[in-house]
């Protein structure tokens, strides 16, 4: 992970800080910083979002292709995670360095979406025990200052939000052998339902209380953070410990609570956004990467 | 000389798209079991009454476990745990000089972890290289065994930890954290705490305490609301949980009651940790005979 280096004085204004509910930057302890969030920005996928978070950058791709479906639900497709930590992020990240990270990123994603709601895998089905839509959900991280969980989760929920899958025909012929047939109109397309796709809020917890979206500094002076998943709705569909230190059960509950509560306020506004975003059709300015 | 290895001729394609170990005798690329197939309507487990093994459902009721320390004479330090069909073992080797230099920070120690399945540990065949699966299980591992051990100690040198699951019967995380624990303890890594590991499966309105692989991978029949595995690393004598993990989908109040109910599990574990530890003591350095 890209770390700073943060001098014990700086700590101890940091924390200071924290303690007053005013951080470095200006925000109380519940507020993200600045987000932006373009969907469609690259057009060779199914379904792309781009998302910038203070200064930490995330490009996700949604590719849906044909596959067979697993053994044990031969009637639902499935999602694939993989995350990407170039070297252009950090230095750190050059050969090998990211692969850590990107399996510890993909693996909680798969985590978070284990559930039957998050995604309707049953709708990814094109003939049960046959064929099927994989969607492989490539997750890039462009720039990280910090907060790359909740990103990331934002970005697949507006890239799955973007998604286009096109329509396929199964017709079958005398002898019962089934064709698949795409459709010749790409505008013939299946959107998904992402209503039910969960955000994550990082909680940070610095001295006796907890931030939410920290930057590096702040990540700096934690010694553990806690990762919770979000649906519209209030559910939690993963929790996760991380970093080296332990916590005490009374703040895991106050932890919990406050990321209920500040997940559940992030849908909201963030599906307005995106509907907003796609009403306005072709007449959208495009931002693109250097906006 | 005759080709003795049959399936080295029956699938020449053999071993040409993955990297692989080719030291071993593997099957044939895709091949899945038989059960697969077979038990679609088995994972449907009822709801009510006694689990399948006699135990109490929605009650702290875990499984007896069987704990011993230094089983492995070449290891520092070792253990073996066993709770009912879940068999797994642990060997503590270090504090020895880090292998890898260019670590920044030579003040603390490191801790690496390490678990595996051997391949026939699950109903399913797995394979002898680590899977994402477990590396995740890995650094989960790390994550919660990290608090509990004073690195600062011992700068420069490394603490390796490695777990091997022998055999699969659920909660594996839990009992890994528990072994491992105790085989650092065995290894006479200063601690500050034993850490010990429970999980929980929540299906609706009811739960399952240190549930077995059947209902791990049951999925209910009945709602589908507050479905979702849970398991808590914790250290009893400080009061801390250094490991939280969940998935599925649960609504706050499920998961702080799931917490609590894998905190009271860990207690019931404690003493047995600490009679096997005690007698590893012992045996190592009998008390002075009173003469």
């Amino acid at each position: 992970m890209a770390t700073v280096q943060v001098s014990e004085a700086e700590k101890v204004y940091i924390l200071h800080g924290i303690r007053d509910d005013l951080r470095v930057d200006g925000r109380g302890c519940e507020d993200y910083r600045h987000m932006e969030i373009e969907t469609d920005v690259v057009s060779n996928t199914d379904g792309s979002a781009k998302v910038t978070l203070g200064d930490t950058a995330v490009l996700v791709g949604v590719k849906a292709d044909i596959g067979k479906p697993r053994p044990k639900v031969p009637n639902e497709g499935y999602v694939e995670f993989f995350v990407d930590c170039s070297a252009n992020a950090t230095p750190e990240f050059e050969g090998r360095g990211g692969e850590e990270l990107g399996t510890e990123l993909s693996n909680t994603l798969y985590k978070v979406f284990n559930n039957k709601h998050s995604v309707d895998l049953k709708s990814l089905c094109i003939s049960a025990g046959e064929h099927c839509w994989v969607l492989y959900v490539d997750v890039l991280l462009l720039q990280c200052d910090g907060n790359l969980y909740d990103a990331i989760s934002v970005a697949i929920k507006a890239a799955l939000f973007n998604t286009k899958i096109p329509r396929v025909h199964i017709s079958a012929d005398e002898e019962g052998g089934k064709e698949i047939e795409l459709s010749d109109d790409p505008y013939d397309c299946v959107r998904l339902n992402v209503e039910n796709v969960p955000c994550i809020v990082t909680l940070c917890k610095v001295g006796h209380r907890h931030v939410v979206d920290a930057t590096l500094q702040e990540k700096a002076c934690s010694v553990a953070s806690l990762i919770i998943s979000v649906t519209h709705k209030g559910t939690i569909t993963c929790t996760r410990k991380v970093g080296g230190g332990s916590l005490d059960p009374e703040s895991i509950f106050e932890m919990t609570e406050a990321g209920k509560r500040v997940g559940k306020a992030l849908h909201a506004p963030l599906m307005k956004l995106l509907q907003q975003e796609e009403s306005l059709g072709k007449a959208r300015q495009k931002v693109g990467f250097l906006g | 000389m005759p080709d003795c290895f049959p399936h080295a001729v029956t699938f020449p394609f053999l071993c040409t798209t993955m990297p692989t170990d080719t030291k071993r005798v593997r099957g044939p690329e895709v091949s899945q079991s038989p059960t697969l197939f077979l038990c679609k309507h088995v994972a449907v487990l009822p709801s009510h009454g006694r689990r399948a093994d006699g135990r109490q459902r929605d009650q702290v009721d875990v499984r007896p476990v069987f704990v011993r320390c230094g089983l492995v004479s070449q290891a520092k330090g070792s253990a073996y745990i066993e709770a009912g069909n879940t068999k797994l073992m642990c060997c503590v080797y270090g504090p020895r000089e880090m292998e890898r230099k260019d670590e920044t920070d030579m003040k603390c120690g490191k801790l690496t972890t390490d678990m595996r399945f051997a391949p026939f540990s699950c109903l399913e065949r797995g394979s002898w290289i680590q899977g994402s699966q477990d590396k995740d299980l890995s650094l989960m591992l790390h994550e919660s065994l990290q608090p509990a051990v004073c690195l600062h100690k011992y700068p420069r040198s490394q603490i390796e930890v490695n777990v091997m699951v022998l055999e699969n019967s659920g909660s594996v995380l839990a009992h890994a954290v528990t072994c491992a624990s105790l085989a650092l303890a065995d290894a006479g890594i200063e601690m500050y705490d034993l850490v010990l590991g429970c999980s929980i499966r929540q299906n609706g309105a009811s739960y399952v305490v240190d549930p077995s692989y059947m209902e791990e991978n049951s999925c209910s029949s009945v709602s589908s609301e507050n479905q979702g595995g849970l398991t808590v690393a914790f250290l009893p004598s400080l009061n801390q949980i250094s490991g939280l993990q969940s998935d599925g989908e649960m609504n706050e109040e499920t998961l702080t009651a799931g917490v609590r109910t894998c905190i009271e599990g860990c207690y019931k574990l404690y003493p047995v940790i600490q009679q096997a530890l005690t007698k590893a003591v012992r045996r190592a350095a009998p008390p002075p005979s009173e003469s």
